[in-house]
């Protein structure tokens, strides 16, 4: 388990990049934030098609898919494993609510309710926007009738990176959303992060070290981090 | 019982010997994955430009759907000749016909050795063997 608060933009998608080519290594579970905040967009996303993209001084684009996430006022998490391990090993829908329903017992301990969205739609859904918490599918993890959690997930030789974020409380790039700030006003993310690990580990199975980036995910990283800020890259659509 | 005109990766991609050349395409198992079942859930592919020199085993192109973006694998080495662009903006194509209508990219392979693919009663069995 890595934990790496307030971080560059472009550092916290390539050690995400790097931690998803890490083959063979055990599951790897990352908390993070983000100095200064910063706008995402998703990896085949037009820059055109997410307004919020030019009221963001910060832009990067993920190697995840999905729709664009303003990264404030949130604890991100990435978690890295093979494709084969019991934890990939299933349909890529049930990855997605294996880690859900994971989630929901971590928020549960914080006053929320959270459970799978099914087949109705949300009131925080959105045309226009372009960001992920105003898009919504049957395998995102709501409350009060809003998306609370934002997920995405890419695939590359073997192995499986499923990206979260987790709204403390709301952007003004993201109105209108489920968050904790309701049931748990001042929670900050390195309150909340032990708290999910504590559930991935008891529903998923699953045991997680603090550690930090070995020293091949680590050159990895710095390799890759220009790309992410890289105008050829984050407009390239 | 998928077609046995051609042979298969691990990682769902097909490939089919056609004249001097080979198609490459994904298999209704890797659609259904990523789609399940849906058309609208796939969102985007994106193929490689023609001249563009693969390796097997690497990626010759991505393709997303509201769940997750996934690399495409080569099957084998080769200069791409021939993209079907249609399919980048008619992804339904996938989900009706993967076999066929749904070809990926063509390529002049360096060797029309398919050594190590799976011929189609192998690749049934790898279907089989995923719990999903």
């Amino acid at each position: 388990m890595i934990t790496t608060w307030r971080a560059a933009p472009a550092f916290n998608m390539a050690l995400d990049q790097a931690l998803l080519e890490s083959v063979g290594a055990a599951p790897t579970l990352r908390f993070y934030t983000w100095k200064p905040e910063t706008l995402s967009l998703g990896y085949f996303q037009r820059v055109a098609e997410v307004p919020a993209a030019q009221k963001t001084r910060i832009v990067v684009r993920r190697i995840t898919g999905g729709g664009a996430i303003h990264h404030a006022n949130e604890l991100t998490f990435s978690l890295a494993a093979d494709q084969t391990h019991p934890l990939y090993d299933c349909a890529i829908g049930e990855s997605y609510a294996r880690i859900h329903r994971a989630l929901a017992v971590a928020l549960a301990e914080f006053g929320v309710t959270a459970e799978l969205r099914g087949e109705r739609p949300l009131a925080s859904d959105r045309d226009d926007t372009g960001m992920c918490f105003h898009a919504s599918t049957a395998l995102d993890l709501v409350w009060n009738e809003r998306k609370g959690v934002g997920s995405a997930q890419r695939r590359k030789h073997g192995r499986v990176l499923h990206h979260g974020s987790i709204k403390l409380d709301t952007t003004p790039l993201e109105g209108d959303i489920a968050t904790l700030a309701a049931t748990a006003p001042g929670l900050s993310a390195e309150t909340l992060a032990p708290r999910v690990r504590a559930a991935f580990e008891r529903e998923l199975g699953l045991a997680f070290e603090a550690s930090v980036p070995d020293f091949d995910e680590r050159q990895r990283t710095k390799e890759l981090a220009p790309h992410f800020v890289d105008p050829a890259f984050v407009k390239r659509r | 019982m998928r077609p046995d005109d051609r042979k298969y990766t691990q990682t769902h991609e097909w490939v089919k010997a056609d004249g001097d050349t080979m198609l490459f395409g994904i298999t209704d198992f890797a659609v259904k994955e990523l789609s399940n079942g849906n058309d609208s859930d796939l969102v985007y592919c994106d193929l490689p430009e023609p001249g563009r020199a693969l390796v097997a085993g690497e990626t010759f192109g991505e393709i997303e759907s509201v769940k997750a973006v996934s690399d495409l694998n080569a099957p084998v080495s080769g200069e791409v000749l021939e993209v079907n662009t249609h399919i980048e903006e008619h992804l339904e194509v996938l989900s009706k016909d993967p076999w066929n209508a749904g070809w990926m990219v063509r390529v002049k392979p360096t060797t029309k050795s398919l050594e190590g693919l799976l011929d189609a009663a192998a690749y049934e069995k790898h279907v089989a063997s995923q719990k999903h």
